[in-house]
């Protein structure tokens, strides 16, 4: 089971590296270095390959049973994640519809949705998920409200797609934190925020459509300043907030006449403190 | 369907299919990350990332060039990697690790989880390597140290690191493999 090994010559150093390759031994420089010269070495590629499923034993050995949690953020988050396109030198055309036909497959079908994992959606809210200082239960509502959009045009669903990587990299943020404030009749404001970032992903459920052309409007809300509009809720779409800075300050929600106001003209539905989310002092 | 099949269909985009190579996946994923990050909290970020980036790169995958399996640890062990080469180079782990010398407990629950049969086949046919090759083998793989610094720990030139590290490997797929 030995590999054939080549004969060494002077000055091929870099034949050298299989091994230290294959166990990622290698500092970035030398590593790009070595992926250049295997690109054009079929024979080191075929060492690589073989000396690759050797760690690969290395890497079973240690399995341990991963964490619940990891298996319910990452099967969420990748409801939102882009991918790749699947073949780059493919014409745009002729990948459009397949990412279409992906998003309209969206919402799963009933029986697809019955083997998910215990946190199944009971209508486009998961308020079954209480909200916690984890991202987990935010990034499932977030992935939620996007399962619900499903019919989109192109431009939509690229601006949805340029949103759900926005979102997806406040949700990865490592100090995203999210929080949830409700009403008595059930209605969720939902924040996952990075302070770091100065972003948060805002999220509102329960209230359903306001009437006639009315909307959902979020106001930043500041001890001595006037409150400032972070935009307009589009059905059940997450609303993105930027520029966020530290100190006392809340997320308000408010039903406004259609196009929004400059100042709210209605009394708050819901708030949330930004403090809740990392954003203290 | 085995893991080549399921990420050939995650590249089209294909939920189900990604759900199922997580099953068969997230345990050495997390292990591995484990393993080398010491650390579960960073183990689980480091776990999602190479996940997601399972996803988002699917189409990157070359069934030509490995498997499917080795692709995925590979994504997971470079990541685990580099962090704990950041990490040591801010000096945090090795404050870590002192304080960990004083509460073994986590050790002592990795090695009882961790119990199984591959386990136990992988430690018995790396105890059959020479210390020099198994040393130069995990300090590399378990621990992410490079070949270069591999070699200034276990003070031997950087050739005879290159070498055992080759050996080691090639020993232990003999073993693994023929039944030595």
């Amino acid at each position: 089971m030995r590999l054939p090994r080549r004969p060494p010559r002077p000055g091929d150093d870099l034949h050298s590296l299989a091994a230290p390759y294959a166990l990622d031994a290698l500092d970035h420089a030398e590593r790009d270095r070595y992926e250049h010269h295997l690109a054009a070495c079929a024979e080191c590629a075929a060492e690589v390959r073989t000396l690759a499923e050797d760690t690969v034993r290395l890497a079973r050995s240690t399995a341990v049973p991963a964490p619940a949690a990891l298996r319910a953020r990452v099967l969420a988050a990748v409801r939102t994640a882009p991918q790749e396109p699947a073949a780059p030198r493919e014409p745009a055309s002729s990948r459009e519809p397949a990412a279409r036909r992906r998003a309209r497959r969206l919402p799963r079908t009933g029986a697809a949705r019955a083997r998910r994992d215990r946190f199944r959606p009971s209508g486009p809210w998961l308020l079954l998920v209480p909200f916690a200082t984890t991202t987990a239960a935010a990034a499932l509502v977030v992935a939620a409200l996007f399962a619900a959009e499903a019919h989109r045009t192109r431009e939509e669903l690229d601006a949805a797609r340029d949103r759900a990587r926005e979102i997806a990299h406040v949700l990865a943020a490592p100090d995203a934190r999210a929080a949830g404030g409700a009403d008595e009749t059930g209605g969720v404001l939902g924040v996952v925020a990075s302070a770091s970032e100065g972003r948060a992903v805002v999220t509102l459920g329960g209230y359903g459509r306001p009437p006639g052309d009315r909307v959902h409007q979020l106001w930043l809300v500041r001890p001595g300043a006037p409150p400032h509009s972070l935009g307009l809720f589009d059905g059940d779409a997450p609303l993105l907030a930027s520029g966020l800075e530290p100190g006392p300050a809340s997320l308000a929600v408010t039903v406004e006449p259609g196009g929004g106001s400059s100042r709210p003209t209605g009394t708050p539905l819901v708030q949330v403190a930004l403090e809740s989310v990392g954003f203290g002092g | 369907m085995d893991a080549d099949e399921l990420l050939t269909l995650v590249a089209r985009g294909d939920r189900a299919a990604f759900e199922a190579l997580y099953a068969l996946v997230s345990g050495p994923v997390y292990g591995l990350a484990l393993r080398v990050v010491r650390d579960p909290a960073q183990a689980e970020e480091v776990a999602q990332e190479a996940l997601l980036e399972l996803w988002s790169s699917a189409a990157r995958f070359d069934p030509a060039r490995g498997s499917a399996l080795a692709w995925t640890l590979t994504l997971a062990h470079r990541r685990a990697v580099d962090r704990v080469r950041s990490a040591r180079a801010a000096g945090e782990r090795d404050r870590r690790e002192a304080r960990r010398s004083h509460h073994p407990a986590f050790d002592q629950v990795v090695e009882e989880v961790e119990a199984g049969l591959e386990r136990d086949e992988v430690r018995r046919c790396l105890d059959r390597l020479t210390a020099l090759q198994r040393q130069s083998v995990t300090l590399a793989y378990y621990d992410g140290y490079t070949y270069r610094e591999v070699a200034e720990r276990l003070s031997v030139p950087l050739g005879t690191v290159k070498t055992r590290m080759r050996d080691g490997l090639d020993r232990l797929r003999a073993c693994l493999v023929g039944a030595v």
